[in-house]
């Protein structure tokens, strides 16, 4: 049986996501969003059970009328700078509500990178990708839960901006039509001129240079695999109160890039990253007097 | 090794190692390695692969002081493997950045408020490619480490990238070396997302010509990213230029230098938004007609001025909207 994917429709997901007939596109609260400004990405609210949430992902249907290499739910500069006012206008808008009520927000993820662009090059898709990165730092720590969502394509740089720094990252499987990788193992192959077959065969116990959500997941990147799309409703609604009541404790460790460490360590995929670590925090702790005289 | 400090001083920045560099910006003889090539913490990945490693996995991370300040150095070593950032070499990077965090808060425990001639700095010598391929799962998952680090530095301890080695700061280094308070380059400097071999390849040559090495170098060198902004202060190539002008800075209050950053809010969103519908809609193509937009008449002189001559007459980004 066919299943129905996502891939190239994020918009789509919306529909299936949340409640039906909420999302409003470049509305946040009280604040409009330019509706001319970068056309491959929308930025909006909707409801889940009841509850406003801002949604962010990749048109790949629409493609930038100003940059030629934005297309296909490329991220571009316009797109991440387009990201950060939704981010910002969120935290402004919820400015004064408390903690416990600040707005959940989305990623719908699904693109295949940053614009790979002379123009973007001059300008710097540098500064606009890392913008977009605080801004969803500065949203967790003004208490919104932000939960990355991949229903498509999450990909090296674009992932980097739009996904990687969520509170949490959930995913599709691979049978959905999911990419989860900095590069295809085929284009490794290339480069480390290791061949293919032997890449294949040693992914199998080292998920490290693999491609997949699954290989992904025992890294820590992923927090927790979806089964199917029908599923992604509920697991949202869960993941967003389980960060709500780990922020409100204070346990931040629980959250984020930094779990995802922890998590890549518990499940086997990154060993080596918590012993570099143990062994500099000693080293610090012995330091640590004579730094402060 | 033994380094002899006061010989370092004058030695090109460009040609210098990342142990080099680390060492010659601190205060003679003070900087202490954390995972030295002692500790043989190598990648696990490269050696599955059958490559070739090396015991620091080529980074230099550690601390050392400039007067009372300890400054926390990461210094990347292009020669090994693009200086590109795999699970050891990227947890020994962000990591670093996370105990410059954690000497900060020490030091408020100790002395109720950070002392302005006490608190600690970070500077990053970047020299990298950004994510190593070899293991690239984990190279990218450590800039995001780095990148959350970079965002709790902010407005609490000086964060200096320091740009002039062979490769620049490229891929996702790119990004997080613009993520710093300021960023001090020689005109070897270069950074970049998207290197030009990959531009080409992904786009074609018609996009960028990435044999044409004086379109590589007004694309992504130092001087256009002084003229925009990026780069604030442009140097010449010694290790004592880069050392003098982070002692220069280093008492400064951390009000004056957060005043120097790119990125980090709404209101630089704003401003760097700008700039891009600016490109947009004057339909740039070359770095030389932002040059002009800014003032320069003289755009096809100033890559090839002598460095005093370009300060001299060089026409900047203002910064604001």
């Amino acid at each position: 049986m066919a299943v129905k994917m996502y891939l190239g429709k994020a918009d789509e997901a919306v529909d299936i996501i949340f409640d039906k007939g909420t999302f409003v596109e470049n509305k946040i609260s009280n604040r409009t969003l330019d509706p001319d400004l970068a056309p491959p990405v929308f930025i909006g609210e909707a409801m889940l059970d009841g509850k406003i949430c801002t949604v962010m992902g990749n048109n790949s249907k629409r493609p930038s009328p100003h940059f030629r290499i934005v297309y296909n739910g490329i991220v571009g500069m316009e797109e991440a700078y387009k990201f950060s006012q939704g981010v910002y206008a969120t935290i402004d808008e919820d400015e004064k509500k408390p903690k416990e009520e600040k707005r959940p927000i989305i990623l719908l993820i699904d693109a295949p990178g940053n614009s790979p662009g002379k123009v973007e090059e001059i300008v710097g898709m540098t500064k606009a990708t890392a913008s977009y990165q605080f801004a969803i730092e500065d949203a967790r720590s003004a208490g919104h839960p932000v939960i990355g969502m991949i229903i498509g394509r999450a990909v090296s740089g674009a992932f980097l901006c739009h996904g990687l720094l969520s509170d949490r990252i959930l995913s599709l499987p691979k049978e959905y039509g999911t990419i989860v990788h900095v590069m295809p193992t085929t284009s490794i192959s290339v480069i480390t001129k290791i061949p293919l077959e032997r890449l294949n065969e040693l992914v199998k116990t080292n998920p490290v240079f693999a491609s997949g959500a699954e290989f992904v997941y025992k890294l820590g990147t992923i927090n927790e695999m979806v089964e199917k799309p029908e599923d992604i409703r509920k697991a949202l609604l869960r993941n967003i109160s389980e960060v709500r009541e780990l922020r409100m404790q204070g346990k931040e460790d629980q959250l984020g890039i930094w779990h995802r460490g922890v998590l890549g360590a518990e499940r086997g995929g990154r060993t080596k990253r918590m012993e570099a670590i143990n062994k500099m925090q000693k080293e610090f702790n012995e330091m640590l007097p004579s730094l402060l005289e | 090794m033994r380094i002899n400090w006061n010989e370092l001083q004058e030695k090109s920045f460009y040609q210098a190692t990342a142990r080099e560099r680390a060492n010659g910006i601190v205060d003679d003889g003070t900087f202490k390695e954390f995972l030295g090539p002692r500790d043989k913490m190598v990648s696990p990945h490269l050696i599955i692969l059958g490559e070739a490693v090396e015991y620091d996995d080529g980074m230099t991370a550690g601390v050392g002081k400039i007067g009372k300040h300890p400054v926390f150095v990461i210094s990347q070593e292009g020669k090994f493997v693009g200086g590109a950032l795999g699970e050891v070499n990227g947890a020994k990077m962000s990591y670093t950045l996370k105990l410059a965090i954690d000497c900060y808060d020490a030091m408020k425990e100790k002395y109720g408020k950070v002392p302005d001639d006490r608190k600690p700095i970070v500077v990053v010598s970047y020299d990298s490619g950004g994510v190593r391929l070899h293991e690239a799962n984990a190279g990218l998952v450590a800039h995001s480490e780095c990148m959350e680090c970079m965002w709790k530095l902010q407005n609490k301890v000086p964060n200096i990238s320091i740009i002039g080695s062979s490769l620049g700061a490229y891929g996702a280094q790119g990004f997080v070396c613009l993520s710093a308070d300021v960023v001090l380059a020689n005109d070897y400097g270069r950074i970049g997302l998207t290197g030009p071999d990959v531009i080409q390849q992904e786009v074609g040559k018609d996009e960028f010509d990435a044999s044409d090495r004086a379109l590589i170098w007004r694309t992504m060198g130092a001087r256009s990213k002084y003229i925009l902004g990026d780069v604030n202060f442009l140097l010449k190539d010694s290790i004592k230029e880069f050392r003098d002008k982070i002692v220069a800075m280093s008492d400064l209050p951390m009000s004056e230098i957060s005043k120097y950053r790119h990125l980090g809010s709404e209101e630089l969103v704003e401003e760097n938004l700008n700039v891009v519908k600016i490109a947009g809609r004057e339909k740039i193509n070359d770095s030389k007609d932002l040059w002009k937009y800014y003032g320069n008449e003289n755009v096809d002189e100033l890559p090839e001025l002598p460095q005093e001559e370009f300060l001299k007459v060089v026409k900047r980004r203002p910064r604001g909207l």
